[in-house]
């Protein structure tokens, strides 16, 4: 009998994916129910940066990856959350540091 | 102990790593310096990674200029077709990752099945961007229309050019693991489609949350 583990099974692979869809109908319903809610950046950055955890971790199995790796998908996942959170917070700032 | 109580760390490239309960720990500096697929797709990868952040960068710096523009935007575009698109990339990248899990058991006739069902999805993406397309040229939503829709277009065609690249490698491996390329101790071009593909999904994740529903 062959084994059948591996760094990551099937149902968890599963239930990565449930939990992503739901993911994506909590920011849809968020971005029309509170459109233009303060804290609404605040939100939707907290779920790309859950979302891009969830394939990085469950998808490419990156917690048994090449430290390289993991750092690489650890620095792109966060760097969006990262400049939603810059713009909401200085964005006439961040319009004024990059004007020619 | 049977081997279902094993747990299989490495695979893929035929140098697994083997790991009983009970016995000690492994030495963690080795466990985690797996490269999923081969180095070469990992390369092609961080290449794409800084490709994206430059263009969410410049996303970001125009939204911080025009952020009138970009608010009301995002409200002419067709959530459906982005909802459509998320639905399909996420499902495909949930059977292809299926898909190497079967290989990694030896079973490469559901393997197989898992590729061409995440071919079939992947294939709905260009198409469901295509009446997207000609759903905003049909509504008067072009490149030149706003600044919102200059970063819209460039951000989702390169994305879509990836997408191609994706397909392309999808048909490729679906072929080889027809051929009998791949099985549970060689099955490195699979993982790195995989992990190529699933990149492309969290991309489009991201483009989605920027484009569709944030602002």
């Amino acid at each position: 009998m062959r084994d059948r583990s591996g760094p990551t099974n099937g149902i968890s692979i599963v239930g990565a994916w449930l939990v992503l869809v739901l993911l994506l109908l909590a920011s849809i319903g968020a971005g029309q129910l509170f459109h233009g809610a303060p804290w609404l950046p605040f939100a939707i950055a907290a779920i790309v940066w859950v979302k891009g955890t969830l394939i990085a971790r469950y998808f490419i199995e990156a917690n048994h990856a090449h430290p390289f790796i993991q750092w690489a998908l650890r620095v792109f996942i966060a760097f969006v959350p990262a400049f939603l959170l810059l713009t909401a917070w200085l964005g006439e700032r961040l319009a004024r540091w990059t004007t020619l | 102990m049977g081997l279902n109580d094993t747990l299989a760390l490495g695979a893929g490239t035929g140098h697994g790593l083997l790991l009983h309960p009970g016995l000690p720990a492994p030495d963690t500096s080795s466990a985690h310096r797996r490269i999923p697929g081969n180095k070469g797709i990992w390369v092609g990868i961080t290449c794409v990674f800084v490709e994206f952040a430059v263009l969410f960068t410049v996303y970001f710096i125009a939204r911080a200029h025009f952020p009138e523009a970009f608010e009301a935007g995002h409200t002419q575009l067709s959530l459906m077709a982005g909802t459509a698109i998320t639905m399909l990339l996420l499902t495909s990248s949930l059977f292809i990752a299926l898909s190497v899990n079967a290989i990694r058991s030896g079973d490469r006739r559901t393997s197989i099945a898992w590729l061409i069902g995440g071919l079939m999805l992947a294939l709905g993406y260009p198409l469901v961007k295509y009446l997207e397309f000609r759903w905003n040229l049909a509504h008067g939503i072009r490149g030149d229309s706003g600044i919102f829709f200059t970063v819209y277009y460039y951000l989702t065609l390169t994305h879509l050019a990836h997408g191609f690249w994706g397909i392309l490698g999808i048909l490729w491996v679906l072929t080889r693991n027809i051929v009998g390329a791949y099985d549970a101790s060689e099955y490195s071009g699979l993982e790195a489609l995989a992990s190529y593909w699933h990149v492309t999904d969290m991309i489009w994740l991201i483009i989605f949350s920027l484009c569709y529903v944030l602002v």
